[in-house]
């Protein structure tokens, strides 16, 4: 019997990490394509609260969560749209502009939740939210069926999103020059293409998957809406993308044992073990913080983050 | 064409008069969004724009609360500040905040029985302690693992929270008697004295502005405050200069997390005469706001941070008495800062006519 509760615990705290994991993947995987077109986007926390926010309250109006999914990958990419017009177009400070859209996305949110629902009283706002898909055949296989099969949609986008944005980066034309405009951008400006086109190409791709991350967060996962509801993840996708040293194989590996500590922790503080959770939850950033101490012979950080191109430099 | 041409050229030097009509630019563009913002929430907008003035300055007794609220944000500016100068992006002076804090709090636990005179410049050397030593982790790790110090003082932040909140329920700090996470009162004798009897206005502000007339003279009449500037402009010139730039990377920090540190221990014990998780809301952000919206200028910072402590409190009596949430001034506070940086585009350039002879 004990074997038998020991390993159904680590299964579901496994199948939790996977869950959990998922908005962290789908807004590195975003944070990643935009630092490879030379733009840091510190607003990722930011981006997602929005799209969390706007993915709730459509959902609420119209009672369609498709509806809900759209509205959030439009905001996750209108929110990179703006990002990327002041530091592709505008050529302002990149980390001054993303802090700015996260306190936007802060007062924003809990301003227009505030004044929307103003009339409801003491009766929180509620939503249906997406259902577990099982994935026929493949869900009924022992232990892995649960951890991998047996989840929400958007989870299957994140992971499928790995591959996907893998053969973007690698495998294709545009890819190739989005690389190279965190490298070195005047050899695309050279062959007369257009470095801010790609990078706003670039970043608002991002976004929407900031944005499908955002979603998961609420209609993906729980029913209200809370203020600062994404609770620091943005901030996490962009360490993982450090952590996984901006690749994509990499990402996956960080955004799952970042997502490891979190499953770890609810489940100890779930049964009740005396332990002191808080300092679990402050891991993942300490940890955070070792690993860009630990300097990686192979970074592939790229040369050009947060650099402005303009023409005619030397 | 003989008469030439207008050019659009960058400028090296931005004028202080362009920067300054930049901001008030900024400034106006805002109060139009928060127009917007307000008649889109169905208020009235020229008597909730009536509350925020009343609210801030309307009269004697606001006009001090806004100056107590202003207090940690000087500071937070000012912290900001330094860093900036030196284009270290410290996004953590929240963190350091609450780092100085919960040293002030520790060294009073230890004189408990002494006099004013011992504790309070006791525990204003431990709440710069604290904040220094956090920041100057982050400053460490830059110039010594070449970490970004955005994405350390940003998960430094975090830490510091999980432990205080650590602190205040499983660990010792708690106060028994009471339900919320906060420590129990300070001694009487740890208390700021007051600048203006009957009113809130304590020591802290006194702290703050000569902070930062300290930090203006430090940084334009010293060679290390040169240094600073030189480093921000450029760190390349500067290590061929001769500047060790690691060792500059650390004192920024030190200084910047010692005065972030200082806000936290004016706000426990000038204000709320406990350590607990709210006595910052988000003040190390504002922090730079002031900072950039003041061009990174120290006494400037105090002006900005006054006006942005008026606005809080005046988004407090406006949702009193309008309805409107005060969640609205914190999206203005985004907006300025958007706003800002789009309207400092226009000190970089200068319009230049140039002779058509060539």
């Amino acid at each position: 019997m004990g074997d038998f509760f020991q390993t159904t615990i680590i299964v579901s705290i496994l199948a939790a990490t996977v869950r959990i994991a998922t908005p962290l993947l789908l807004a590195a995987l975003g944070e990643l394509v935009a630092e490879r077109a030379g733009i840091l986007n510190l607003g990722v926390e930011g981006n997602m609260l929005m799209s969390a926010f706007s993915g709730f309250i459509f959902t609420y109006i119209f009672g369609s969560l498709w509806v809900g999914l759209l509205a959030a990958v439009l905001t996750g990419a209108l929110m990179n749209l703006l990002m990327v017009f002041m530091a592709a177009t505008l050529k302002v400070e990149q980390v001054v502009t993303g802090l700015a859209l996260n306190m936007l996305a802060s007062g924003m949110s809990l301003f227009l939740y505030k004044a929307f629902f103003s009339g409801s009283g003491n009766k929180l706002p509620t939503i249906q939210i997406f259902e577990v898909v099982q994935i026929p055949f493949l869900s009924t296989i022992p232990y892995m069926g649960e951890i991998l099969f047996s989840q929400k949609l958007l989870t299957y986008v994140a992971l499928l999103m790995v591959p996907a944005v893998w053969f973007f980066l690698y495998r294709t034309q545009y890819g190739l020059e989005i690389r190279c405009l965190g490298e070195n951008p005047k050899v695309i400006d050279t062959k007369g293409l257009s470095v801010t086109l790609r990078q706003y190409l670039a970043v608002v791709c991002g976004g929407v998957l900031i944005g499908l991350g955002g979603a998961f967060v609420t209609i993906g996962s729980t029913v209200r809406f809370i203020p600062e509801i994404t609770a620091g993840r943005g901030w996490l996708a962009l360490v993982i993308v450090i952590a996984g040293n901006w690749k994509p194989s990499g990402i996956l590996i960080a955004a799952l044992v970042f997502a490891f500590l979190e499953a770890f922790q609810l489940q100890v503080q779930g049964v009740g073990v005396q332990l002191p959770y808080q300092l679990l939850l402050a891991l993942p950033y300490a940890v955070a913080i070792l690993l860009m101490v630990v300097k990686r012979s192979t970074s592939e950080e790229p040369g050009r983050l947060a650099v402005p191109y303009f023409r005619g430099e030397r | 064409m003989n008469l030439g041409s207008l050019k659009i050229e960058p400028r090296l030097e931005p004028k202080f008069s362009w920067q300054l009509l930049s901001a008030l630019l900024a400034l106006a563009m805002s109060m139009i969004v928060c127009a917007l913002m307000l008649s889109a929430a169905g208020a009235d907008v020229g008597k909730a724009f009536y509350q925020i003035y009343k609210g801030a300055f309307g009269g004697w007794n606001a006009t001090v609360k806004t100056l107590v609220m202003s207090t940690p944000l000087i500071l937070t500016g000012v912290a900001v500040t330094v860093a900036f100068q030196a284009k270290i992006w410290n996004i953590g002076a929240e963190g350091q905040l609450f780092a100085g804090a919960m040293m002030a709090y520790w060294a009073s636990t230890f004189l408990s029985n002494s006099p004013s005179g011992v504790v309070i410049p006791v525990v204003i050397m431990a709440a710069f302690i604290g904040g220094a030593l956090y920041g100057g982790l982050a400053g460490y790790l830059k110039a010594r693992f070449a970490v970004n110090e955005v994405l350390s003082t940003v998960m430094l932040n975090y830490v510091i929270r999980y432990v205080l909140s650590y602190l205040l329920v499983g660990g010792s700090w708690r106060d028994p008697s009471s339900f919320y996470q906060q420590t129990p009162k300070v001694a009487e004798a740890a208390h700021y004295p007051l600048l203006l009897a009957g009113t809130r206005l304590h020591l802290g502000f006194m702290v703050a502005v000569l902070a930062a007339v300290t930090v203006y003279f430090f940084i334009t009449r010293t060679s290390l405050g040169y240094e600073i500037r030189a480093i921000g402009f450029n760190p390349t010139a500067s290590r061929f200069k001769g500047i060790h730039v690691g060792r500059t990377v650390v004192i920024v920090m030190l200084i910047s997390g010692g005065i972030a540190g200082l806000a936290g221990a004016g706000e426990v014990f000038g204000l709320h005469f406990r350590l607990k998780p709210d006595i910052s809301t988000g003040f190390g952000f504002t922090g730079i706001i002031i900072a950039m919206l003041a061009g990174l200028h120290p006494i400037g910072v105090i002006a900005a941070a006054i006006l942005f402590g008026g606005l809080v409190n005046g988004g407090i009596r406006m949702q009193i008495f309008t309805g409107v949430p005060t969640a609205m001034i914190s999206a203005i506070e985004g907006i300025i800062l958007l706003f800002f940086l789009t309207s400092a585009v226009l000190t970089r350039y200068e319009i230049k006519r140039v002779k058509a002879d060539g």
